[in-house]
């Protein structure tokens, strides 16, 4: 989604632990990394990618048109904002425990200058053999005509997994995070995938709280005709606890997972029980 | 008498009542403080003026979070059942949404205080209250600032009760956010703050540790459907290293489980680190309980190797050991 392999990356916070051992990964996975941000780093290398002061300088110097994000939460808002500023196409956070309020400000910024942004609190997008802008496991799946959009990171990998030992191709994996805010909205991605000619069938991976998946259920009614596949975590959940991610509290009348459940059936999409029946709803399907 | 307790629906769980003499607000207080509500305690005691109340209104601001937007929200019948008047006549309640950017406009509130039948001096009363609503949700960055009931009584406007929701995640610039974050935990939810995973404590027997916060609801889902009951969600987060996961296991040992179920898929998580955590804790705690090991991705050939060596059995796949739990449950 708004990216493919001719899209060139530059990591903000390239020089810290995460950011560099995952720019190592990318790089493995072929990602062309064109440069790496630091403020007061201009000048190094990491893995011979020229680290650069700002957005601004590295745009200058590499033409780059996409960043990922490896910055510690408070530092977000000013990193994501220069990137946006810099007029960079697609922001991927990577970073979690990032404020809402400054994932506020950074959406409606996006929106006034028509740029992209995903996350925080993500694993990032994948386009299996081209492209990795992420910390996913590489070796998943392979390229194919499935995309898998996702609130949550570590099941998402299982389920990818088990749809690629399938021998099922994935055409876009996102992981859109478990944030409440979100740079890109559940529904904004299966509005992008039911319009996408590579992808003939969507994986959507959600979890209790927030209303993102009532929303999309709701999107998909009218807008969709591509068969949808999904999975909810947390139908065991308690009341009121939380479960790790901020979004997945339970408050109201919705965010529970039998609500969703019940909202995407109604969408006339096909619910996986546990996350290891979604490669056989699938093959049923093809 | 207000209890002050992190729990809603206060006077229908009898939390909230009036005392005519010095005698009965002192008998109130020792029956507060003797309350358990949900495994929740009253930790103070607000007492104020009673107030004759001539109408009751609810008013709020609210982030909207998958909208990205605020809404500004009031209604005439405010007070106990507002999420009754919610469901049953939500036309009761004015609903306005707004962007961070723009915020809450005089003509906003004005607007709301005309529509709730406000008139004359009282509409600029009411907006001046939701404009310091729009002001108290942008000083603490809260997503909900919610007063209720707002009363009209003979000397105007009061706000009788109040709640807000603040972001944990602001900890760092909210001294508010950080000093109440510790209340409503139990005292091992506490320690898995402090070691730096989420914990939550159920009351099931079997001790469960994961990664990732949705493969362990999912995990937690596909127990209780075969009838089996979590002692806890534990998950210790990406990237761990052998002291974190050690200390997971001493926590989850302390619920004294039946058996414990360990379910890892590596990314940045390495599975020959869990190994040798697992390997470290079996040996020092001579009383553990029986340990089933699911273990896959990074490492995982290293890792089930390792737990071989010291004669734990390991599997790549899931079901096979939640298999395998149910059977050392029944032995």
């Amino acid at each position: 989604m708004y990216i493919n392999e001719d899209s060139k990356v530059v990591v903000q916070g390239i020089t810290g632990r995460q950011g560099m051992f995952h720019t190592q990964l990318m790089l493995e996975y072929g990602t062309d990394i064109v440069a790496g941000v630091t403020p007061g780093k201009g000048g190094q290398e990491i893995y011979e990618v020229p680290v650069f002061n700002d957005v601004k300088e590295a745009i200058k110097e590499t033409r780059a048109d996409t960043s990922i994000i490896f910055v510690p939460a408070r530092f977000t808002l000013s990193a994501a904002m220069e990137s946006l500023n810099a007029g960079i196409n697609m922001t991927c956070i990577i970073t979690e425990n990032v404020p809402v309020f400054d994932m506020i400000q950074l959406t409606e910024k996006a929106r006034e200058k028509g740029l992209h942004l995903i996350g925080p609190n993500c694993p990032g997008m994948l386009i299996p053999d081209k492209i990795k802008l992420g910390i996913m496991p590489s070796d998943m799946c392979h390229y194919g005509d499935i995309a898998v959009i996702s609130k949550s990171g570590t099941l998402s990998y299982e389920i990818t997994k088990a749809i690629g030992n399938r021998g099922i191709g994935v055409s876009a994996y996102v992981g859109i995070g478990g944030d409440p805010v979100r740079g890109t909205t559940m529904k904004e991605a299966v509005a992008y995938y039911s319009k996408d000619s590579n992808t003939k069938v969507i994986v959507l991976i959600g979890e209790i709280g927030s209303d993102e998946e009532e929303k999309t259920a709701e999107f998909i009614k009218d807008n969709v005709s591509k068969p949808i596949i999904a999975y909810i975590a947390g139908k065991s959940a308690p009341k009121g606890k939380r479960m790790g991610h901020a979004g997945a509290i339970i408050s109201g009348d919705f965010g529970t997972a039998n609500g969703k459940i019940k909202a995407l059936k109604e969408a006339r999409a096909l619910i996986a029980n546990t996350p290891w029946e979604v490669p056989q709803l699938i093959k049923e399907i093809l | 008498m207000k209890s002050q307790i992190a729990i809603g629906s206060r006077k229908k769980a009898g939390l909230i009542k009036i005392a005519k003499s010095t005698s009965e607000a002192i008998s109130l207080c020792k029956e507060y403080f003797n309350t358990d509500v949900a495994g929740f305690q009253v930790e103070a005691i607000l007492i104020e003026e009673l107030v004759t109340i001539q109408q009751e209104y609810y008013c709020s601001i609210a982030l909207d979070a998958s909208g990205r937007q605020f809404y500004l929200i009031a209604s005439k019948e405010g007070g106990i059942d507002i999420e009754e008047v919610s469901k049953t006549t939500p036309d009761a309640i004015l609903k306005e949404s707004f962007s961070f950017q723009d915020g809450v406009s005089e003509a906003l509130a004005n607007d709301i205080a005309c529509r709730l039948g406000f008139s004359g001096k009282q509409i600029d009363a009411a907006s001046q209250i939701f404009l310091k609503l729009w002001n108290i949700t942008l000083k603490l960055e809260a997503q909900l600032v919610e007063i209720n009931p707002l009363v009209m009584t003979p000397s105007g406007l009061i706000a009788v009760d109040g709640k807000m929701i603040l972001d944990d995640d602001t900890a760092f610039r909210q001294p508010l956010v950080e000093k109440l974050q510790e209340r409503k935990l139990s005292d091992l939810e506490k320690l898995a703050r402090v070691a730096g995973f989420s914990f939550v404590e159920l009351s099931g027997e079997i001790g469960i540790l994961a990664n990732g916060a949705g493969l362990t609801m999912a995990l937690l889902d596909v127990l209780s459907e075969l009838g089996l009951h979590p002692a806890n969600f534990l998950d210790v987060g990406g990237g761990a290293s052998k002291e974190r996961v050690y200390k997971a296991l001493e926590l989850i040992f302390k619920l004294h489980p039946k058996a414990v179920l360990v379910n890892i898929f590596g990314g940045i998580t390495r599975c020959d680190i869990v190994a040798r955590a697992i390997i470290q804790a079996l040996e020092d705690f001579s009383d553990a309980p029986p340990m089933v090991i699911r273990l896959t991705g990074t490492n995982e050939k290293e890792g089930i190797a390792l737990l071989k060596q010291a004669n734990i059995s390991a599997y790549q796949d899931v079901m096979e050991a939640v298999k395998k739990v149910k059977e050392v449950l029944n032995e």
